[in-house]
């Protein structure tokens, strides 16, 4: 063995030795300069070569090379073990509960009323209906006359009004006289005066009654739907509301119209959908009261007379509305009980479930 | 409306059963809410003859009965005082069952009766009281229930006197006065069911009276036409008593009070034919003369139940005495809504004057509506009275007041007519039936009108039209078929609009579209609930006292509500100007409730502003506009504790949730330095043109109990409905470089003026726009900072968009800019 060949064993062994005890990526550093450095132990033998022979050089280049290049592996190889060892201990550490209380701010919630409004225009917006709003604080005229409720009219009893002071001074002038609307209806004749036919719109809203019992409040909140184009069968309001509903509750619900009657619509109808607590399973429900259906939304064929007030030929044009109380479908589908928990501010119960 | 299955029959041969009847009644739109079996509760009640009645040995006050029973003997102890031997009574052996009685005197589940020891008589059940079967308006006497003398002992009592009847409780909408009846829903029922048959009207044919009055009386004048038609009957040696048991029942099961035999004759009629009627005590009317004429204005009369009512022009009266120049005739009824005090029926009365008049519904409807009446009749009439049944009522009612009280009757009417409206013929396409129920068979379609009793017209024969057109004339009961849509709606309710098929809408030539309001209130919702906000819906109604509470200053239009005019209570009686004291209520209600943790809570809703103030805050006149608001309030929580570093709210991170409303619609936003009434004095910030960011002043939220600090928020939605679209640009390809810059501020200047100056000092040392972005990165006081000063740290970003700056250049630029700044009077660090 030759005297390069020793050293280079040697070299090599020694290398071995100190590799194993190396625990830290800092002290392979070490170890690397001490025998891949400038003045490291390979180098030294490397810069060797020039003394040798030009017969021995070739082969003797060729056995160092190769050591360097096991070395350099071996200190990659051992790096990496390192940092994996590091890694490791590290991210034991670092480790954090993650079952701790989040920081920074929880979400908020929505109302379910307000969502029940943008979900259902959503939902009708599919079937090309637009919204149209109108004024909270309505004059007598689109409230009630135009929709063929004329002062003396019995359908007035159905709902209590609430009057602005001006309401009472001038008997004759009744028309102008202000209230909070009752219903969304009164979006109906606005839309036809401004946008003509033929038109399908939604109206959602606040509405109110003189009317406070745990059953009723005096602000609720409604959407009145109104279709007016050629032609037009009760059988597309039918599609239009059961496509409504359906969406709604995300499900296929057994639906059924019943006569009914408004004086701003005829024919007139009602729409019961199956109990959505029971499914008309259960006698005793308390959401349906055993009957297995829920009454949620008044319709009809729009009168001639409301067409004639929209500012349009009803001899060309027919259509149809629909009214229906958010506050009710969003409770349904919910499950709130009670009315009045909608409308206090309360956030205990409207992040119910979560902690304070 | 509630209906006596018994008495239905009376007027229809019908094979359904209640249950299908309701059914039906139910889909073709006269709901049936409920259907009820009161004597479901009763069993086991018998009739029975007291044999025998003595005192009861020891105790006093109680009677011992011996009853005969027709199955044996019963003993039954009671301390009513009003038997005597040989009366005839309901029976409750032990076993049998009431309805039980609640405190409210409803009735309730069942009891079972028993034996009960009283002394030493053992009572077998008891006799009971009208109270006792659930009938308490019944038998005016306190104590047993004594029956007619031809009552069959032994008999159930489910089988006499409508005991066992069914109820149907009836919503009648408005459009159908005619169904306010027994007759009416009898109709009804034929139209549903062809095969049934109407029975003749359950009273003696020819009851109408030939005989002349045998006491004086006038005419009767109708100047008004309101009134269409007006009769009187006579029954004379009318001897007032309680009407018979049966009818009693019948009253009372379908929610009127039984009185005497005259006033339930009038009432009794009323339900099963839907007449209101009214009788006068002749000896009691001022004059023999009936005028029914227009009230004057001012006009006043003293109603039956005891009120005084100021009338107008628009009331109609019944009045007595003959109208002449200068002097009015006496008021004697308020026309079709109610009876005047003085002219009723007294215990005593010996001659009634029965009146039966068609009045106008809109009449009745106006004064009814106007005075807050709604009596059996005002509600009848101003539903529509069909015209052809004064007449009939009057003879109907004459012929119970002879059955009832021996009065003696046969008298002619005395009758006065204005014209009659005549049901007009209503034309039926075929054309429309197809289009509104996508089904057209007119010959079924006929048949269907007819059997609800409109009749095709025969004048309308139509050669010109063919088969596909047809008029037909309603019945004068129906006065709310006068379009062709309401014959339609009688075809289509009676075929159930279940049937018509399913359609969804056709194509339009627009699109639907959510419109600017709704989606940007979609969009903000999204935003504030995802940064920890709560929605709330609050009332649009404030007590006034929210003037105050936010000491709103006079010349602030949000210290001018609008005032209700009938509000529902104290509490809701303005309109609210601004959401604020609604989301104080909700954190209110949310700390009372026991939430201790962060309140934080928007609403989206309407403001009520009035165009200008108002002296008189009650009165009117003035315009008024409604106003979309986005409003937001913030509270740390009674306990904010958490294992973290503080993360409580404070102004600008309130002022984060601000901006990132505003920025979602691509606005920025200055806030500058502001005032609001409410607000805290040193954190009140007004975002110019959209709202105000402020801390409650530490009064008012003393004030309303809250012991951390409240941070509100509102903002004009209208200016946020169109979007600001973001502008676009590429960082630039060179480098940045980065210099800070340490001064003292005094803390009168904000930062965005420091901004604005170190901005302009770069501008002014540069062709060419270099300073990308300046940020303040730290912010400090204390130790080393003199009184009113704060230490502000910034970081200048200095980028070209042609070049890379070079250092040199980027010292001279900065060390030039400190320069500037320092002479402005900065302190430089």
């Amino acid at each position: 063995m030759s005297d390069l060949e020793n050293q280079v064993e040697e070299v090599k062994s020694s290398f071995d030795r100190a590799v194993v005890s190396i625990a830290t990526t800092d002290a392979l550093q070490k170890l690397k300069v001490q025998y891949l450095g400038k003045k490291g132990a390979l180098t030294v033998l490397l810069k060797s070569l020039g003394s040798l022979s030009p017969e021995e050089r070739p082969l003797a280049g060729e056995t160092l090379n190769a050591l360097r290049d096991a070395l350099e592996q071996k200190i990659e190889d051992k790096r990496q073990t390192l940092i994996r060892a590091e890694d490791a201990e590290a991210e034991a550490l670092g480790r954090v509960d993650v079952t701790l209380p989040p920081r920074g701010r929880p979400a908020g919630a929505f109302h379910p009323v307000a969502q029940t409004m943008h979900e259902i225009v959503a939902i009708m917006q599919g079937l090309g209906y637009s919204v149209a709003l109108g004024p909270e604080i309505e004059e007598d005229y689109y409230n009630f006359e135009c929709l063929n409720m004329p002062s003396w009219h019995p359908a007035r009893d159905m709902q209590d009004t609430f009057y602005f002071p001006d309401s009472e001074e001038s008997d004759g002038e009744t028309s102008k006289r202000r209230l909070l609307r009752t219903h969304t209806s009164p979006v109906q004749v606005r839309a036809m005066l401004r946008y003509g036919a033929p038109l399908r719109i939604v109206c959602p809203g606040r509405v109110y009654r003189r009317d406070n019992d745990p059953t009723h409040s005096p602000m609720f909140n409604q959407l009145e739907g109104l279709l007016v184009e050629k032609d037009v069968s009760f059988s597309v309001l039918k599609g239009s509301l059961i496509e409504l509903m359906n969406g709604f509750f995300g499900r296929e619900l057994k639906s059924r119209f019943r006569a009914s009657y408004f004086p701003f619509t005829e024919p007139s109808m009602e729409l019961d959908i199956e109990c959505v607590e029971c499914g008309g399973k259960n006698s005793n429900c308390r959401v349906c009261r055993g009957t297995g259906w829920l009454e949620v939304c008044g319709m009809g064929m729009t009168h001639p007379f409301v067409i004639r007030a929209g500012g349009i030929d009803p001899e060309e044009y027919n259509g149809f509305a629909f009214g229906m109380g958010l506050d009710r479908m969003a409770m349904l589908k919910y499950g709130i009980n009670d009315l009045r928990y909608l409308f206090d501010g309360n956030v205990s119960y409207f992040l119910s479930g979560r902690d304070a | 409306m509630i209906v006596s299955w018994q008495l239905l029959n009376r007027f229809v041969d019908l094979s359904a059963s209640p249950e299908e009847a309701a059914f039906r009644l139910t889909m073709s739109g006269a709901e049936v809410e409920s259907i009820e079996r009161p004597g479901a509760l009763i069993s086991g009640v018998v009739v029975a003859r007291v044999q025998s009645l003595e005192r009861h040995p020891s105790k006093e006050n109680l009677f011992v009965a011996e009853l005969d029973t027709s199955k044996g003997k019963a003993v039954c102890v009671t301390a009513a005082t009003n038997l005597k031997a040989g009366d005839k009574v309901f029976y409750g052996a032990p076993g049998a069952t009431l309805p039980g009685i609640t405190p409210h005197g409803a009735a309730s589940e069942k009891v079972e009766l028993g034996l009960r020891d009283f002394g030493e008589v053992r009572s077998e059940g008891m006799m009971l009281s009208a109270a006792e079967l659930g009938l308490p308006d019944v038998d005016i006497v306190e104590g047993i229930l004594v029956l007619p003398g031809d009552a069959p002992v032994g008999a159930d009592a489910l089988s006499l006197y409508g005991l066992g009847d069914v109820l149907l409780d009836i919503s009648v909408t408005p459009n159908r006065g005619d169904l306010l009846s027994v007759l009416g829903i009898a109709r009804e029922l034929k139209g549903l069911y062809p095969d049934s048959v109407l029975k003749p009207m359950p009273w003696e044919e020819n009851v109408a009276g030939t005989k002349d009055w045998p006491v004086e009386f006038g005419t009767i004048a109708l100047p008004d036409d309101g009134c269409l038609n007006y009769h009187l009957g006579l029954a004379t040696n009318v001897g007032i008593a309680p009407s018979p048991l049966e009818i009693r029942v019948a009253l009372a099961r379908l929610g009127m009070r039984p009185i005497s035999n005259i006033v339930d004759a009038t009432n009794y009629v009323m339900l099963l034919l839907g007449q209101p009627l009214h009788a006068f005590d002749l000896n009691t009317l001022p004059e023999r003369e009936i005028t029914v004429r227009s009230a004057s204005e001012g006009e006043k009369i003293v109603t039956l139940d005891g009120k005084e009512r100021l009338l107008t022009a628009k009331d109609m009266l019944v009045t007595s005495g003959k109208e002449t120049l200068g002097a009015r005739t006496r008021p004697i009824s308020l026309a079709g809504v109610m009876g005047g005090k003085q002219t009723g029926v007294h215990d005593d009365t010996g001659i009634v004057v029965l009146e039966g008049a068609s009045f106008s519904a809109r009449r009745v409807g106006h004064t009814s509506r106007r005075l807050g009446v709604a009596s059996e009749a005002a509600f009848r009439y101003s539903r529509g009275v069909d015209p052809t049944l004064s007449a009939l009522g009057v003879d109907y009612a004459l012929f119970l007041m002879s059955e009832w009280s021996g009065a003696t009757t046969g008298y002619k009417k005395i009758s006065a007519f204005n014209a009659q409206p005549e049901p007009q013929p209503v034309v039926l396409t075929k054309k429309k039936l197809q289009t509104y129920l996508l089904w057209s068979d007119m010959e079924e379609s006929t048949q269907i009108l007819e059997g609800y009793g409109i009749r095709r017209a025969n004048k309308f024969e139509s050669e010109k039209f063919g088969e596909n057109v047809r008029a037909f004339t309603p019945p004068t009961w129906r006065p709310d078929i006068a379009i062709e849509e309401d014959l339609i709606e009688e075809i289509g309710r009676y075929r159930g609009y279940d049937k018509a098929p399913v359609r969804l809408p056709g194509v339009l030539p627009r699109r639907g579209d959510i419109g600017a309001e709704t989606s940007l209130a979609g969009v903000l919702r999204a935003c504030a609930i995802a940064r920890g906000y709560v929605e709330a819906i609050t009332y649009s109604f404030l007590p006034e006292s929210f003037v105050s509470t936010l000491r709103l200053p006079d010349d602030d239009l949000r210290a001018h509500p609008l005032f209700l005019a009938n509000p529902i209570s104290q509490d809701w009686m303005t309109m609210r100007t601004t959401l604020l004291p609604g989301l104080l209520n909700g954190l209110r209600e949310s700390v009372a409730s026991g939430w201790r943790g962060p309140v934080r809570l928007f609403e989206i809703g309407r403001v009520f502003l009035r165009d200008e103030p108002h002296s008189d805050s009650r009165s009117h006149s003035a315009g008024h506009r409604e106003l979309d608001v986005l409003a937001g309030l913030v509270y740390s929580g009674t306990d904010p504790r958490t294992p973290w570093a503080e993360t409580r709210d404070d102004f600008l991170s309130v002022k984060a949730d601000v901006l990132a409303l505003l920025e979602i619609r691509g606005r920025g936003a200055a806030f500058t330095r502001g005032s609001e009434p409410f607000g805290h004095a040193g954190q009140t910030a007004l975002i110019p043109g959209i709202g105000y960011l402020a801390r409650l002043s530490p009064a008012i939220e003393r004030e309303l109990g809250f012991a951390e600090p409240v941070y509100v928020f509102e903002l004009t939605l209208t200016v946020l409905e169109n979007a600001e679209k973001p502008v676009y640009t590429p960082a630039s390809s060179f480098p940045a470089s980065f210099r800070d810059i340490s001064m003292l501020v005094s803390n009168d200047r904000t930062q965005d003026e420091v901004l604005a100056e170190i901005r302009a000092s770069v501008d002014e040392r540069s062709s060419a726009k270099i300073l990308e972005s300046v940020k303040l990165f730290d912010i400090y006081s204390g130790k080393g900072i003199p009184e009113g000063y704060r230490g502000m740290a910034f970081s200048l970003c200095y980028r070209a968009f042609d070049r890379t700056l070079n250092d040199e250049e980027v010292d001279k630029i900065h060390n030039s800019v400190r320069d500037a700044l320092s002479k402005k009077g900065y302190n430089m660090r």
